[in-house]
């Protein structure tokens, strides 16, 4: 079925520069429905800006960006439609702290979906037990732990009914402990079928989530393939002594 | 590193009478000595008013001018505030033209006294707006009629009250702008972000998620600013305004009892600003736990 309907996500051929720093050079991809993409790469390697220029958080210099029928270009025309659309699980959380829990889940609903007070609040309900936080509904952001507030940034995404999330390094701001709890979260995700894109060293959650591993450098994918092939057998030079600094 | 078995009863500081005394003058080192000695002066200055009819008078014709000054400065502060908010978010706009119109007001609005804006306002801006209507009115005859209602608009119809009010909103509206930009800038741009990747429009984005935080950093300066505000609406009486300083001038004037005058004016205002101080901490404080 998957296959039929092509890529949900399609990354053609994408140029962003910063000034003089090239961030990315011509990265194509494409991402099937139900499909889990891993990105790996160094720092500044361009995998930040690759996961923003898909819900247009940066603007593209030139290539083509399809999501799920919709394109953009480096006009960044069809943005909203897009974002309503694309989840997005930041580093450091940004839940709106003068919030609460409850009301983080459902102003975009109420204001973007336009679903009503009751509506929004069932589904907040819904999904706060699906991340395994319920009693926190009426809580501040800040009266929660980190690991928490992760979720509930999950939370409050999938409440827009995403046709695909992105999660930028949605663990290394937490504290190992906790680390887990949101991963745990994202594996049930994955099981249901979402599409994913997450930009995550978490070599655990690559190899159980992960239908393929991109590995960047330099704003280019210098490497692609199921987790189990990449991580085994890591063909390209610079991508084992990638894996051989994170892996210890 | 354990310590002696014995010693396992919590340790309770002995020196109990002088952390007591300590206490109490600390206290005492604490008292709050610049309101003890405004309220002395309140004090002095009772007994004044009985011993002497003068300060009674000059009490009763500044007091005459207390609505203007507090309406002068409640109607300008609210109508700073929104013009300042409108400019705030202008400074802030991606959009070219937005951004240098907000930029212009507030340099110009910085860059010029506030009393000499207030003169501006009332003998060039207004005059100048009036002839301009007046002229539309002329062009527009052969529509309205001769006489109608734009040609027969005086400048006598837009009162002087009206003409500082003016001035002092956009005066203000300009340091506010300044407020509230800060304030925006303030939240980080990882709120904005999420705000769009959820969906939400610029607008919706600055007005649910944004700006409720921003404006809640700039309390404390938007509340001094409406101090500033009661202070400087002494300046309308350079206009002829009768708030209580213009009352105050006329009625010394008139007397030559500038002492007794200009005593009562001054601590008038030092009252009516220690009151507002207060309402202004406890609005904050009610914002804060909110
Ligand atoms: N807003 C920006 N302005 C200027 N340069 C930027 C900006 N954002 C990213 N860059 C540059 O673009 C390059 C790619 O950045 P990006 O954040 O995508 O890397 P990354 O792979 O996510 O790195 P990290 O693992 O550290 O998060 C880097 O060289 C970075 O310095
Ligand atoms: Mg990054």
């Amino acid at each position: 079925m998957s296959s039929a309907t092509g890529p949900i996500v399609s990354i053609q051929d994408v140029h962003k520069h910063f000034g003089n720093v090239h961030a990315l050079r011509g990265v194509s991809i494409d991402v099937v429905k139900g499909q889990v993409l891993v990105v790996i790469g160094p720092s500044g390697c361009g995998k930040s800006t690759l996961l923003r220029s898909i819900n247009g958080l940066e603007t593209i210099d030139s290539g083509r960006v399809i999501v799920d029928g919709t394109v953009i270009d480096s006009q960044h025309k069809n943005i909203n439609t897009v974002r309503a659309e694309v989840g997005m699980v930041f580093q450091q959380f940004n839940l709106f702290p003068h919030l609460t829990v409850l009301e983080n889940l459902t102003l975009a609903q109420t204001k973007v979906r336009k679903r009503n007070a009751e509506e929004s609040k069932q589904i907040a309900h819904d999904l706060l037990k699906k991340v395994r936080i319920p009693e926190k509904a009426q809580n501040y952001p800040a009266q929660l732990s980190g690991g928490q507030q992760q979720r509930v940034a999950i939370a409050r995404a999938l409440a827009m009914n995403p046709k695909v999330m992105l999660f930028d390094e949605p663990t290394s701001a937490l504290d190992p402990e906790m680390i887990n709890e949101v991963l745990d979260v994202m594996l049930d995700l994955a099981r249901e079928g979402m599409t994913m894109l997450v930009v995550s060293h978490e070599m655990g959650f690559a190899r159980n989530a992960a239908s393929n591993v991109i590995f960047m450098e330099a704003g280019q994918i210098i490497a692609k393939g199921p987790p189990r092939e990449l991580f085994d057998n890591p063909s390209n030079e610079r991508m084992r002594q990638f894996l051989s600094k994170i892996l210890h | 590193m354990q310590g002696p078995a014995g010693s396992g009863a919590p340790r309770t500081p002995q020196a109990t009478p002088i952390s007591a005394q300590s206490r109490a003058v600390d206290q005492l080192a604490n008292l709050p000595y610049w309101l003890i000695f405004i309220l002395l002066a309140g004090i002095l200055l009772i007994y004044l008013y009985s011993s002497n009819e003068t300060y009674v008078t000059a009490l009763g014709r500044i007091l005459n001018g207390v609505v203007v000054t507090i309406y002068v400065t409640a109607i300008s502060y609210i109508s700073a505030l929104i013009l300042g908010l409108a400019a705030g978010l202008g400074r802030v706009s991606k959009n070219k033209v937005i951004y240098n119109v907000a930029t212009l007001y507030v340099q110009v609005i910085r860059g010029v006294p506030i009393l000499v804006q207030l003169l501006f306002w009332a003998f060039v801006i207004v005059p100048l707006v009036i002839d301009g209507v007046n002229a539309l009115g002329q062009w527009l005859t052969p529509i309205l009629g001769d006489p109608n209602a734009l040609t027969t608009v005086r400048s006598r119809d837009i009162d002087f009250t009206l003409r500082c009010i003016i001035a002092l909103a956009f005066a203000y509206g300009g340091y506010e702008a300044e407020t509230f930009r800060a304030g925006i800038e303030s939240i980080g741009r990882g709120q904005m972000e999420a705000a769009r990747s959820l969906g939400m429009s610029y607008p919706q984005a600055m007005r649910y998620v944004v700006l409720p935080q921003a404006i809640r950093r700039v309390l404390p300066p938007l509340g001094n600013d409406l101090i500033s505000m009661l202070k400087d609406s002494s300046l309308v009486s350079a206009l002829g305004v009768r708030d209580m300083t213009q009352e105050a001038r006329l009625y010394a004037s008139a007397s030559f009892r500038y002492i007794e005058t200009y005593t009562t004016l001054a601590f008038m205002y030092l009252v009516l600003t220690l009151i507002l101080s207060a309402v202004v901490r406890f609005v904050e404080t009610r914002w804060k736990q909110m």
